[in-house]
């Protein structure tokens, strides 16, 4: 039987989650930004132009301000939730222009993004091997209480 | 026997918790998402304004230092018609406007006067037509000569012109007929989100200052180097008037100066104070 207890161990100290009490952790993840840049028909940057951008939730509403840069260009993050066209209009000294910049299938990605992390958050995220584990143990209970039961009959036969 | 039947037993009751530990992770019930059709029913109203902007309401100064007032400045709209262009259409690039609807706001030529009401006066309504809802972000519209009536140019300009001890009244008919395909407006606001029982703008625009450039931009500025100036104009004046039609001023003018003009006159047209694609008449 001692055999059989070193073998709980083991294979209890292979599957068991690790647990740090005082670690610390980085999470990431990738965004997808959106770079303009504005010139003039000369081909010269529209340098500290002012931005608007507007989001297809509601169009009519500025969602975003800023001013390019001296390169003409300036960079945003769209709410990944909202899906569609995003405006972006950029004005000086009476020049202006807009542009709509389509931005798809990026809700279904990012829930699919939030999923897994809250996963994470929640300890349910066992990796295969892990799962196999506690399967093999489960039914290696099942089996060795079998066992122990028949050979007990068996003695008394 | 009994060992048998103890070990399929433990597999009977086994494998069923295998299967629930190694599943998959559950889908979860799958979201009904239902979307409502943009509402068509009813209609609102869309108001076609044609602006010259303050250049035309209050005067300016040229490139060349002559300020120059209008009186007023005629010209002649027609074909004008809204668009619902999906994607959004963009002059500077070499497409059509795909337009998924759209609304004819002037069908016949139709004058109206940039320089009336005086300097703080709005931009001139044109017309008001009915439509059903959705964003108008394409407008094309085209310069004609008129039909009848007293003014005969697709474009009359009339006015003053000073600089020193120099006045010159002019009247420039520039008759070129153009035509435009523009994209959305551009300006403080956005133009042309039109909802049931409600009312939109849309905006013609003309940028006179293409012709004769403004003294208040360097004079390195596109908008100077690229503009004609009064200058050129003033050198045909006689006895301080000046009555010139666009064939007067390709005789008159330098070729140089007479290709400057012609190309900032194509240039005219704008959505506020974004550019249009000129197309032909």
């Amino acid at each position: 039987m001692r055999w059989q207890f070193f073998l709980y161990l083991t294979l209890s100290f292979f599957s068991a989650a690790p647990v740090f009490a005082h670690g610390a952790a980085i999470e990431h993840r990738r965004t997808s930004a959106i770079e303009i840049r504005a010139t003039y028909d000369s081909g010269e940057p529209m340098a500290n132009a002012q931005v608007t951008v507007y989001a297809p939730s509601d169009p009519t509403k500025p969602w975003l301000k800023g001013t390019t840069t001296e390169e003409g260009t300036f960079v945003f993050v769209p709410d990944p939730d909202i899906s569609g066209d995003w405006d972006v209009k950029v004005r000086q000294s009476g020049h202006g222009d807009l542009v709509s910049i389509p931005v798809e299938n990026t809700e279904a990605t990012t829930a699919a993004n939030q999923a897994q992390a809250s996963d994470s958050w929640r300890g349910g995220n066992y990796t295969p091997l892990q799962k196999a584990m506690m399967a093999a143990l489960g039914i290696w209970g099942f089996i060795g209480t079998a066992l122990f039961f028949a050979r007990n009959q068996s003695e008394k036969k | 026997m009994v060992k048998q039947q103890v070990l399929l037993t433990a597999f009977a009751i086994g494998l069923p918790l295998f299967t629930l530990g190694c599943g998959g992770t559950t889908p979860s019930d799958e979201e009904t998402t239902t979307s409502e059709s943009p509402s068509t029913s009813g209609s609102g109203t869309i108001t076609l304004v044609a602006n010259g902007e303050d250049f035309v309401r209050q005067g300016f100064v040229t490139k060349d230092g002559w300020q120059v007032d209008f009186d007023h400045v005629y010209v002649t709209l027609n074909d004008v018609t809204a668009y619902q262009s999906e994607p959004a259409f963009d002059p500077d690039q070499d497409q059509d406007i795909q337009a998924k609807n759209e609304v004819t706001l002037v069908s016949e030529p139709t004058t109206v006067d940039l320089a009336a009401g005086g300097a703080e006066a709005a931009p001139i309504q044109v017309t008001e037509e009915k439509a059903s809802p959705g964003m108008y972000n394409a407008l094309a519209w085209q310069l004609v000569t008129p039909e009848a009536g007293d003014v005969n140019s697709a474009m009359v300009l009339e006015g003053t012109a000073q600089k020193e001890d120099r006045t010159i009244d002019f009247v420039l008919n520039l008759d070129k007929p153009l035509a435009y395909q523009c994209g959305e407006y551009v300006g403080d606001a956005r133009k042309g989100f039109l909802e049931a029982d409600t009312q939109t703008e849309l905006e013609t625009t003309f940028h006179f200052d293409h012709i004769f450039g403004d003294a208040e931009a360097p004079a390195d500025d596109a908008i100077n180097t690229g503009a004609v100036g009064f200058d050129p104009m003033a050198e045909l004046a006689d006895n301080g008037s000046l009555n010139v039609d666009l064939a007067t001023l390709e005789q008159e003018l330098s070729p140089e100066n007479y290709q400057t003009l012609e190309k900032a006159i194509q240039g005219l047209g704008h959505v506020g104070e974004g550019h249009c694609k000129e197309t032909e008449a």
